[in-house]
């Protein structure tokens, strides 16, 4: 592993890109598209749901995410909605990566699966933190010529030759 | 299998030989590399290409406001997340 990551750094990293994958599936396939949509495939539960448990979940949800519209349709299953969103907190807080960094990847996953729905939710994360315009260019340089390197390698059936530091 | 004959940075002139140097010294000071990585010597082919792409990797990945490892971290994440295994 050439970042000088340690095993935990390792799982951290593929944690966040595996968690920001699924959670772009999640939103394309609730046919959300825009932060702003009210619901989607399954409609949302109200702001003050009868439940108390996702009832005191979705408030404190709601202080942290830009649009809890997703949180509110993973509502309906109260079991979904409370294991996703620890996964959430799990994967997303500060550890051997801090949390900023790893919104930015999320934003960059989000980006290289053209989900629009989460790149408009990770973005107002990462722009909730401070990164402007010109951080958000120079993620989507990353991930853009990472689709060159990648397509390359792939088309081309290229071998790995990057050998590990012994 | 590869489907493509590496170039031999070897044998390279002009162009090419401009920028596989130039990728080399880069390599060495990022990853410890003694020669010319794959995915460089796979575009030599066409030295206009593999310059053009050397310009993007340059402007893209050593220029910004971001330190070299957060810019690795996301392409990381990336490649992981399109299955690439290189």
């Amino acid at each position: 592993m050439r970042l000088g990551l340690d095993e935990v750094g390792v799982t951290e990293l593929m944690a966040v890109t595996e968690h920001a994958r699924a959670m772009a599936t999640t939103a394309a396939a609730l046919l959300l598209e825009r932060l702003d949509d009210a619901g989607g495939l399954v409609p949302a539960v109200t702001d003050a749901p009868e439940d108390e448990e996702v009832r005191t979940l979705l408030a404190d949800i709601r202080t942290e995410v830009p649009s809890a519209v997703l949180w509110r349709i993973l509502a309906r299953n109260p079991h979904y909605l409370r294991s996703t969103w620890r996964k959430e907190q799990v994967v997303m807080r500060d550890g051997a990566l801090n949390a900023r960094d790893k919104r930015r990847v999320a934003l960059g996953i989000a980006m290289s699966l053209r989900a629009r729905y989460m790149i408009e939710y990770h973005a107002a994360l990462v722009r909730r933190a401070g990164d402007g315009d010109a951080e958000i260019l120079e993620i989507l340089g990353v991930v853009d010529h990472y689709t060159t390197l990648n397509t390359l390698s792939e088309g081309m059936q290229i071998e790995s030759d990057i050998v590990p530091p012994a | 299998m590869t489907t493509i004959r590496m170039v031999d940075p070897a044998t390279v002139t002009g162009k090419t030989r401009a920028v596989f140097d130039a990728v080399l010294r880069r390599e060495e000071k990022v990853f410890g590399a003694t020669a010319v990585s794959n995915i460089w010597r796979c575009q030599g082919h066409v030295a206009d290409y593999v310059e053009a792409n050397w310009e993007r990797s340059r402007a893209l990945m050593q220029r910004g406001r971001f330190a070299p490892l957060q810019r690795e971290l996301i392409a990381t994440a990336v490649s992981a997340a399109n299955a690439c295994t290189y």
